[in-house]
């Protein structure tokens, strides 16, 4: 193992110990998370009944729900504050010190950080598998498809949150970019709402971005919406959005990286 | 803590409300130096807004009601809960800090103070994303009572839900920032829950949930009657009656923050320094 990957692994261990040290964050996960999965249960089981609606019937949009419950957990219950404040508070002066790359050091941080979601994510299922009985991957392929998805949402949500908390070089405070990033990701991504109930161009604006990745996809595999063709294709505009981001995010540092003054003490 | 406690009950309420307002006004002052933050902030209550009339409208364009309640009274639903949510961050944000002041022994400073320690607390900060919120709210809450029909007549009474509603939503979010005295956490994670789950839960009809969640926002944590009660009157879908327990609601909620914060500063040892 080369000492760049020493260094990444340590400071996954080191993001995932840190996170499961305060176990009251499962439990706060569980009840916040848990508890919109059951308000968004309530009003689809109300609405579908025993009918359908643009393809979606109770059990499929069981499915739907639980998937966008899996995805909120491991995007909104990871670490991107202390990304934040270590722009915010100046830690990043000592941390351009460091023989590490700033980006590539956030990055495991953040992963380790989505990994330590896996406890509440894993019980919040088992306890909707339970109460809903949820229909599952319509074939074994599509189960696999599913889970390849997931994974690449690790760097997919770092991607984005790198990106929004860069704003901070010009900001000095990270909530309202938090609060805009999650509510666009809430709605284009489908988890407000499933895609398929947009208007063609607003679906079209949605396909543009990277946020339909987090539950339009992996969802629409599960549930066979798209044939292994289409699912591989999917895939590959994630890991296109993925590589993008990445870069991106490098340029947008480059830049940002000269508002930071440090002042003598 | 007893004593100082004393000397908060012998401040008059102009002097206390003179405080309150003049330390809000500086803070706001203060705000204005930072643009950029003062313009994501808004604009991240305005697009949350926009966000919450877009899932209105696709919803409304694929299905004709919810449980009987049509596009233009869910908007309504989903405006006064924006306008509650927006004036307890516009005029008391500063709860919020509740727990991080318990935890850093900042409450030293406020209770020494002539003034009572809930406003200065208050008053400590102001939620930018409120002006959108407001903003978008207020168009929000217009328009769906536009369209659903609501009558001029009923402005008054429109007037008074709105009064209440900034209340309920202060104080039920002040109260649960005051369990920071006894849990020690800077986050007031039963305040988060509360808005995040009421975010969900209360922008649809009652009816869609089982007894257990009506009986439990109307008479427990009464956060329906922030919003689902005085819109579901307005639109006739519940009896009149029901909005007598609006203001009742409201002055139970600002009597329970009050206690719970009294309860808790009698509760607070300093963090030492």
């Amino acid at each position: 193992m080369t000492h760049a990957f020493a260094v990444d692994r340590a400071l996954v261990v080191i993001a995932f110990k840190r996170r499961l040290a305060y176990k009251s964050g499962w439990i706060f996960g569980l009840a916040l998370g848990g508890g919109s999965m059951l308000i968004s249960m309530a009003m689809w089981q109300n609405l579908l009944g025993g009918g359908s609606l643009n393809g979606y019937d109770w059990s499929s949009m069981r499915a739907y729900t639980i998937i966008g419950f899996v995805a909120a957990t491991m995007v909104f219950g990871a670490a991107d504050f202390q990304i934040a404040d270590r722009i915010l508070d100046g830690h990043i002066a000592v941390d351009m010190t460091k023989p590490v790359d700033f980006q590539r050091a956030r990055a495991a941080e953040y992963v380790g950080s989505m990994i330590s979601t896996a406890p509440t994510a894993a019980l919040g299922v088992l306890g909707a598998w339970l109460l809903f009985d949820p229909p599952g991957p319509v074939t074994p392929m599509a189960g696999l498809l599913t889970a390849l998805c997931f994974v690449l949402l690790f760097p997919l949500a770092f991607g984005i949150t790198y990106l929004s908390v860069l704003v901070c070089f010009w900001t000095k405070r990270y909530m309202g970019i938090m609060w805009l990033r999650e509510a666009l990701l809430s709605f284009f991504s489908g988890l407000m709402i499933p895609l398929a109930f947009m208007p063609g161009w607003l679906q079209a604006a949605a396909w543009a971005l990277p946020f339909p990745h987090f539950t339009t996809t992996p969802a629409a595999i599960y549930l066979g919406r798209v044939d292994t063709a289409g699912a591989l294709g999917l895939i590959a505009a994630e890991a296109a959005w993925v590589v993008g981001l990445w870069y991106a995010g490098r340029l947008v540092f480059r830049f940002a990286v000269r508002k930071v003054t440090v002042h003598g003490g | 803590m007893a004593d100082a406690l004393s000397i908060k009950r012998s401040v008059p309420v102009r002097h206390a409300s003179g405080i309150y307002w003049r330390a809000l006004a500086a803070h706001i002052r203060s705000v204005i130096e930072y643009p950029a933050d003062l313009w994501i902030m808004a604009s991240a209550g305005a697009v949350w807004n926009v966000l919450q009339f877009a899932f209105l409208a696709v919803l409304f364009a694929n299905i004709p009601n919810i449980e009987g309640w049509g596009f233009h009274e869910m908007l309504m639903l989903s405006g006064l809960l924006s306008v509650a949510g927006g004036a307890n961050a516009l005029c008391f944000d500063g709860a919020w800090n509740t727990g991080s002041m318990v935890i850093k022994g900042d409450i030293d400073y406020r209770i020494t103070r002539p003034a009572p320690v809930i406003l200065q607390v208050g008053s400590s900060h102001i939620g930018l994303q409120s002006f959108g919120e407001l903003a978008l709210g207020f168009a929000m809450l217009v328009y769906g009572w536009i369209g659903a029909g609501v009558g001029m007549a009923w402005i008054p009474v429109g007037a008074l839900a709105i009064v209440s509603a900034a209340l309920i939503q202060t104080a039920l979010v002040t109260a649960l920032c005051a369990v920071n005295f006894w849990i020690k956490s800077p986050m007031s994670i039963f305040a988060f829950l509360l808005i995040q789950l009421q975010g969900g839960a209360m922008k649809l009809p009652l009816g869609v949930f089982p007894a257990a969640v009506r009986i439990v926002s109307l008479f427990i944590v009464p956060v329906a009657f922030i919003n689902v009660v005085p819109v579901a009157v307005l639109t006739g879908h519940m009896n009149a009656w029901w909005l007598v327990g609006t203001p009742v609601a409201a002055v139970a909620a600002v009597a329970l923050a009050a206690g719970v914060y009294r309860l808790g500063l009698r509760a607070y040892d300093s963090a030492g320094h």
